[in-house]
Parts: C-alpha cells; structure tokens; sequence
C-alpha cells in the first residue's frame, strides 16, 4: 500500500518537473551564493550538497529508465525499439545545443572575470594604500615625538601627583588615552578621554616583550569599535632609582574625516586583493555551478527525452500488443485512449475492430456450440445404435464411426480414421472382406447396396449384413458414403438350427413314429406265420422280414443321426490340447488296414476352448470320409497336417486332411457339407455336414478342395482365443476371411 | 584542586558521536566531492594542557600551536579572514554504555591581515574580544594561548565518577568566501585540524 502511493507519487513527470524546478531554484542560490551574498553565501556548501545529490537522483531516474527499456529491447518488447531510437534522437537533439552553449558560456565567463581585475586598478589602489599610509606615518612620528617629550616630564614627577600630571597632560594634548604602567603591564596611573573608561585600553603581550628590549612602540592600530587609532608605547625613566621600568602608553585617534578616508581605502583595498586572490576559486565555482546546469539540462533532457519517447510509443505499444493479443484470438482487449490526434483515432478505430470482432466471435460460438449439440446428439443417437454405422469421405477414407462399429468389428476404428481401404485391409487383415465389398460399391453409380460379408478373425466367423448408401444431404461432399452393418452371424445360425430342428422334429414325427409299428409288425407275422408255413415260404417270409426289420433299424438309426445331427448344440467347452487329441484319435486307426495315416505336426500347438467330444466326432467323421471316399480296397494314404498358423499370430490351428483317393466332382463341391449329399457308395449322407456344423459351432470354417494332383483336401481352420495364442512376430499373413460364397472354397487357385 | 591525565591524542573510541550537524555536512560534502581528501591533521597540534579550579570553576590553559599551509597564509595575506573552531567536549564514562555527554564548549577565533596598518587582528567571535598584532608571530602565538578559560562548573562533577575531556581545533572551511570552500573541501592544504586531545577530569 505504502509502496503503491509511493510509486504513484515518484511516477510520471510530476515529481521530475518538481525536481528540476526545485533545482533550477537550487542553482540559482548557489550561483548568489558565489558572488558572495550574505544570506546565501552560508548555505553555499548545502546548496552545493543537494544539487549533486539531486543530480545523482536524477542520474539513478534515467539509469532505472535506461536499464528498463535495455531489458525491453532485448526481450523484444512493442514498441522498444521505437523508444530506443526516439530516446537517442532527443538526447542528441538536446545535448548538441546545450554543449556549445556550455563552451561559449565557459568561455564568456573566464574572460568575464579576467575582465574585472587590471593592473592599473591594482596599482592605483596600492598607491592610495601607501599615500594614506605615508600621511598617517608623518603623523605617527609627531606623536612619537612628543611622547618622549612627555616621558621626559613625566619622569620627573613623583608619584604622589602623576595622576594629575598625565590627566593635565592628556588634557593638553588630542590624546584619547594616557596611561603609566610598569614594565610588566601594571597600571600605575591612567587618564582617558572617556569618563566611562574604568579599565584602559593596554598593550598586549607582544607589545610588552618588545618594550623588555627597550624599543619604543608607535604604531597605527584599528581599535575594536573605535576606528583607527595610533598607539605609542614608550620607556620612560622611574623617579625612583629602586622603582621598576616604566611606560608611557598613548592612544592618539585619527580625524574623523582621514578615519574614513584611510578606511575606505582600507575596504577596497582589502576586497579587491581577496577577489584577485579569488579569482581562481571563483572561476571554479562557477564553472561548477555552470557544469551543475548544464548536467541538469542534459539529465533533464535525457530523462525528458526518455519521458517523450514513452508517451508517444506507448499508444503504439499499446496497439502493437493489442494486434498480438487480437492474433492470438483475444477480442475483448480495448485499448486506452491516448487524445484526439490522429493515434487516438487510430486506437478508437482498433478498438471498434475488436468489438466487432469479438461479436463476430461470440456469434460463432454460439452457432459452434449448436452444430456441437447436434453433433454430440447424433452422436449418441448413433451410439445407442445396435448397429454399426460409419462413413467415407470421398477418397474412401474412413471419416467417423459409432461405437457398434468397433465392438462389432472388434478394433479401434480411430487407428484406420483417415486411412485408405488398401491401407486399413493391410493393417487389420481380417476387414479386407468388408473394405473389398465396400470399394466394389462405392462407385457412385452403385446408389444403394447391400452385401452379407463373413469375416473369420480372432472371435470366430462372423457375419455381417452390410449396407452402404452416398451421401447426398445438403452440405455433404460428393462421394461420401455411410455404411451400416450388423452381425447376424447368431441370428443365421438361430435361424438354421430352428429350420434344422424342425425338420428333425418332424422326421421323428412323421417317420420314426411309424417304424415300430412296422418293425413289430414284421416281428409279429415272421412269429406267428413262420413256423406254419412250408420251408420254401418260411425261407421268403423269414428274408422278407428280416429284410424288413433291418430297413427299418436302418431307417431308425439315420432318423436318430439326423435328429442329432439338427439338435441345439450343447457345446462342453474345455481348453482342449489339439495335437493330443488329434493323436489319440489317429492311434485308434494303428490296427486299420485300410488306412495309411501320416501326422505332420509343426511347432508347438496351443490350447483351444473346445468341446472336446464334438471335436472327437469331427475327427472320425473327417477319417472315415476318407476310408469311405475309396471305392476299391487299396489302402487310403492321409496325410494330416497340423499347424498353427504363425504368420497370422496363431489367430487360429489349421488341420488339413489330404488323401490319394478319387477327390470330389466339381459337380458336388458346392453342396459337399449340405446334409444328405454323398458321392460315395455307403454313409449317410451327414458325415461332412455334421463336420461342418461342428466347425461353425466353434466358430470356424472349413472348406473342401481337389488337390492338383489328384486326391481330396479338406481343411478346417479353428480360432484360437488371444489369451492362449502364441507370441507372435507379425500380423501380415493372408487372413481367413470369405464370403459366404466362398465359405466352401479356398480363395487361392490350389 | 584538579590534576589532569593525558591519555592520548588519538581519536576517540567512538568517532562517529562527535558528528554534530555541521561535522555531518562537511563530511557529505568531502564525499560528494569524491576525491580522497588527506586530511592535515598534524597541521595543528594541542599542548601544554592544563586545568585547575578556581572559585568553583574549572579553568583550563593550553598552548596550541598553529602551522597554517601556505595556501591559507597567502589567503591571509590577501585579506581573507582565517576562522579556526575549537571543540571541547566534556563526557561521564559510563561502563555498560555510551558516555553522558556534560558539556560542549565550542570558541570561534578570526584571524585578519589589515593591509592599512600591517596588523594581523585577532578576534574571538564569541566573547567579541579584540586584539591586534603587528606581526604574524605574535597573532599565531596569542591565538594559540589559551589561559584560563571556563570550562564547567565544579558542582557538575561527581567525585566517584570519571570525566573525560575531549579537545580539537580546525579551521573552519564554512567561514571562507563560498568561491573558496569546494576547492577548500576537496584541497589538502586547506583541511587544516588537529587531533581529538584527551584527557581526564577528576574533581
């Protein structure tokens, strides 16, 4: 608080202005002063004082001004640079004149006080010194006469009357004062002019020593208020031979008239010698006193200049900071008015511009923050959305999604915002079916399409229902495009376990009810009528019926395949180890002579949450297709590989079954897994078909092919769940991912 | 009857405390002119110290003997008056602090060469006491002569306590023509003083 109004009081040119007067005031006493007038010439050394003090103040006012705008030029301050040069321009415009003066005027002044000072005056005052001083000793050897003509008397008076003979004698003579006094300066008698006189006017010391040599004393003294006097000191003779020395002590005044002349004389004498003896000192002083003005006109101009500088860059800065404020977007700055020249015209109309501008501001804002209330709630309309929704801008580039989107496709979609198709299918493999399927369709003649797409990746086979649709809303770019999808992959597969399921349930229905009605009606006639009836009729009803009951247990068993084959599953998920089972398996076929079986197994295989019996079912099914896929009775050779796929960070096992047999027709290559479509002689028909419905209740897929020489290779590719997977070194292997028409079909020519 | 001690002619323990206001800006004033003045401290010297008591007053005598510089004696010639400050200062000692000042006795003398007559005239400012000389010697030697000169009354001085006196003389630069005194601040020849003179004062 105290530091606040003392800077208030000590800022701005008030206090300066103050300063300067008061120094102005300062130089002008100090230079009465010099030239020696009473009243000021006592205060000379404390003038002296506070003007080098108040210069020193004033140099510490510009140092802090200066250092101030060092530090601002070097940080770069607005208007710094400005100030700098505005500053050097005033000082130097400022000292320029004020130096030549202070030479000419120093110049003026020595010659000036040379000027008083002449050897004739000298000369001629000495010469008025000396003519008084002549006259005035003609007068003092007078004296001196007839003072020893009074000692002479004097000395032969006794004591008893010597008071009345110095009195008379006094009387007789112009003297002032008269005294007798022994050698040592003790009054004998005495007689003054002056009745008031009670002690008399004595020689001193000096004058006594000298009358110890016997020396008379005549000489011309001023008396302290009393002018000039001549003072004559003499010997004179003791009447008494036994007495001690004597003097006679004589004051003589001078005529008034010679008084004043000799003093007046005396004055001008005194004062000019003690002004030529000035002379230097008196020039050094008023050269001091000069160079004092001529430091406070140039620290005064400096700081003036300094003073200027600031109040006519400081709208400039002003403005310079109110631009870097306005660039950096803050609006609201108003500016202080420096007047009504033309700055404060320019400062009203920057004013003017940030007010509009900030209006401006404000209305975009508002309308921003519209647009983002509508965004967000489209935003959370699209997020409360089941289905996946996202959109391209017209290079292709994935511009926004929802958040479906990444649950269904199961990634960060924001690691692909921005990026090609290409580029997205080469960083997730696993979306190359659905970004294919895309581009296919973004051609803009396309308008409205919809696709089934079947992704195959860490989470198994998944399906999806995708439809895409241009942009075409007011304000959109050409050529973006929304895509929506949804997984139906539970909905398909609920969909086909009701259709198979009520196809079982029918067939036990419609066919397993009737056979044993029919089986025990077989049973029944073979009973009752076989043992009645001829050996040639007992043999044709004996085939007959058995022939009957066997189609019929026949017929009974395939109902109960297919029943099971369409019943729900009940999967047993355990974490199964593959390559064990998969040799446990392989072991039961050891004994089979017609089976060769080859395991190649490469690397550690990983664990798979599987249901370890329907995984069992799938293997028989897979190796019993191939001993039944032999027509003739040569040995089958097959060849297992196991495998899990490294190169696709072991996402899923392959096992791939090749056997030498016939292979299958291109004919039935399309409808292998479907039930009840078989190009062998025995089976089913629901061998391969249950292996598939084993394979896609694990999430997998499985597909079917001739190999190029010769022989059938079926290949099953199960997903392995990323907690189990293997560490692994890339993600740039070719994923398995087909379309539903492909499902059955390798995508590689093999 | 008193009997003095001479203790030293050094400064005293604490020299600061003999700045009165005028010691203050003739310091400030020799600072200001930040020139490093040597001062002639051993251009007056105080002797022959002597103090007795007569009629219940303490009377002091002292010989002081006054070289003035050449530059000041050329000013005398020239009739510039020579004005020479004498200080005494009297003080109880005082053990744990600082010491009590009793009393301070400050005489001015002017010296002046009357041209007319040749004389050197010799003033005291204080008591208005007129002498002249008719020659330098002699004016120098009655300046220096101090005889019984007033310094305290006896009743001010407790016996058990201890007194001590403090003396110095200088010429005093304020009394010069004011052309003369910043040469005569920042000019050796013309710092003319002699050192503190102590001694002990008993009753």
């Amino acid at each position: 608080m105290v530091l606040d109004t003392l800077k208030r009081l000590t800022s701005g040119p008030k206090p300066v202005v103050l300063l300067f007067v008061l120094l102005l005031a300062s130089l002008y006493l100090m230079s009465a002063a010099t030239q020696n007038s009473e009243v000021f010439g006592r205060l000379y050394s404390l003038l002296l004082a506070i003007n080098i003090l108040a210069m020193l103040l004033l140099l510490a006012l510009i140092g802090r001004n200066l250092i101030s705008l060092i530090g601002q030029y070097r940080r770069r301050a607005a208007g710094a640079r400005l100030t700098a040069r505005l500053v050097i321009m005033f000082a130097i415009l400022a000292v320029s004149p004020i130096s030549v003066l202070y030479y000419f005027s120093l110049e003026f002044l020595h010659r000036g006080i040379d000027s008083w000072f002449d050897l004739r005056t000298e000369k001629a005052l000495e010469d008025a010194l000396e003519l008084g001083r002549s006259a005035l000793d003609s007068r003092l050897r007078e004296l001196l006469r007839d003072s020893r003509t009074i000692g002479l008397e004097l000395a032969r008076k006794p004591d008893s009357t010597i008071g009345l003979s110095i009195h008379a004698i006094r009387e007789s003579t112009d003297a002032t004062e008269m005294t007798l006094l022994t050698a040592n300066g003790r009054v004998v008698s005495s007689s003054s002019l002056d009745p008031s006189t009670v002690i008399p006017t004595l020689p001193n010391q000096a004058i006594l020593q000298q009358m110890h040599h016997g020396l008379e004393y005549a000489a011309l003294e001023p008396l302290h208020d009393r002018g000039l006097h001549y003072r004559i000191v003499i010997p004179i003779t003791n009447p008494d031979p036994l007495g001690e020395p004597r003097l006679l002590h004589t004051l003589y005044p001078i005529p008034e008239r010679i008084d004043t002349l000799a003093a007046s004389v005396q004055n001008a004498y005194t004062k000019y010698k003690e002004l030529s003896y000035l002379r230097e000192p008196l020039k050094y002083s008023f050269t001091l006193t000069l160079s004092l003005v001529l430091l406070l006109s140039l620290l005064t101009a400096v700081w003036a200049a300094f003073f200027s500088a600031r109040r006519l860059v400081a709208p400039i800065r002003d403005l310079a900071e109110g631009t870097r404020a306005v660039a950096e977007g803050d609006y609201d700055m108003r500016l202080p008015l420096p007047g009504r020249d033309e700055l404060g015209f320019l400062v009203r109309s920057f004013n003017e511009m940030t007010r509009k501008l900030s209006r401006a501001r404000d209305a975009a804002q508002q309308s921003q923050a519209q647009a983002e209330e509508q965004r967000a709630y489209l935003e959370a309309v699209l997020g409360c959305l089941s289905s996946g929704v996202f959109t391209l801008n017209q290079h292709g580039s994935l511009r926004t999604s929802n958040s479906a989107a990444a649950t269904i496709l199961g990634i960060d979609l924001n690691e692909i915002a921005g990026l090609s198709l290409q580029q997205a299918s080469v960083k997730y493999p696993m979306l190359e079916p659905l970004l294919e399927t895309i581009a296919d369709h973004l051609a803009p003649e396309h308008g409205g399409w919809q696709a089934e797409v079947v992704l195959f990746g860490g989470s198994g086979r998944r399906v999806l229902i995708c439809r895409g649709s241009p942009l075409q809303a007011e304000g959109e770019l050409p050529g973006e495009h929304v895509i929506v999808f949804d997984d139906v992959t539970a909905l398909i597969q609920a969909q086909r376990d009701a259709a198979w399921g009520e196809v079982a349930r029918r067939l036990a229905h419609e066919i397993k009810n009737p056979l044993t009605p029919i089986q025990l009606s077989a049973e029944r006639l073979r009973h009752k009528y076989l043992k009645q009836m001829s050996p040639e009729d007992a043999e044709v009803l004996d085939r007959s019926t058995h022939t009957i009951v066997q189609q019929v247990e026949s017929m009974q068993e395939m109902v109960k395949a297919f029943s099971d084959y369409a019943r729900p599953p009940k999967l047993q998920l355990t974490q199964v180890a593959l390559g064990r089972l998969v040799k446990e398996v392989l072991d039961l076929y050891q004994g089979d002579e017609r089976l060769r079986i080859t395991l190649d197994s490469k690397g550690e295989m990983p664990t798979i949450e599987a249901d370890m019996g329907r995984l069992r079912q799938l293997l028989h099914n897979l190796v019993k297709n191939a001993i039944e896929a032999n027509s003739d009775n040569a040995p089958v050779t097959l060849r297992l590989l196991v495998h899990c796929a490294e190169k696709d960070s072991c996402r899923f096992v392959e096992l791939r079954f090749e056997d030498n047999g016939p292979g299958f027709s291109e004919e039935s290559l399309d409808q292998l897994f479907e039930p009840y479509v078989t190009s062998k002689p025995k089976g089913t028909g629901l061998g391969l078909a249950v292996v598939k419905k084993i394979v896609e209740e694990h999430g997998g897929i499985i597909w079917a092919e001739n190999h190029p020489e010769g022989g059938a290779v079926i290949t099953v590719r199960l997903p392995v769940q990323a907690k189990h997977r293997e560490p692994q070194h890339s993600d740039r292997s070719r994923p398995l991912l087909n379309t539903e028409a492909q499902l059955s079909r390798p995508r590689t020519d093999r | 009857m008193a009997f003095i001690t001479l203790v030293s002619k050094s400064l005293l323990l604490n020299p600061l405390r003999r700045l009165r206001p005028g010691r203050w800006l003739r310091l400030l004033a020799a600072l200001l002119c930040l020139t490093p003045v040597a001062l002639h401290a051993s251009a007056f010297s105080i002797n022959d110290i002597h103090t007795e008591v007569k009629e219940g007053v303490h009377l002091l005598d002292a010989n002081i003997d006054y070289r003035f510089s050449d530059d000041a004696l050329r000013a005398l010639s020239n009739g510039v008056p020579l004005t020479v400050h004498l200080t005494i200062e009297i003080e109880r000692l005082r053990k744990w602090w600082l010491n009590d000042e009793i009393a301070t006795l400050e005489q001015r003398y002017s010296l002046q060469y009357h041209a007319l007559s040749h004389q050197y005239l010799l003033r005291n400012l204080n008591s208005g006491a007129f002498y002249s000389f008719p020659h330098y010697p002699a004016a120098v030697k009655a300046l220096g002569t101090l005889r019984d000169l007033p310094l305290l009354d006896s009743k001010l001085i407790r016996p058990a306590e201890r007194y001590q006196v403090s003396m110095r003389v200088a010429l005093d630069i304020e009394a010069l023509p004011s052309p003369l005194r910043p040469v005569a601040y920042i000019t050796p020849a013309w710092r003319l003083q002699s050192d503190w003179y102590t001694w002990f004062l008993t009753p």
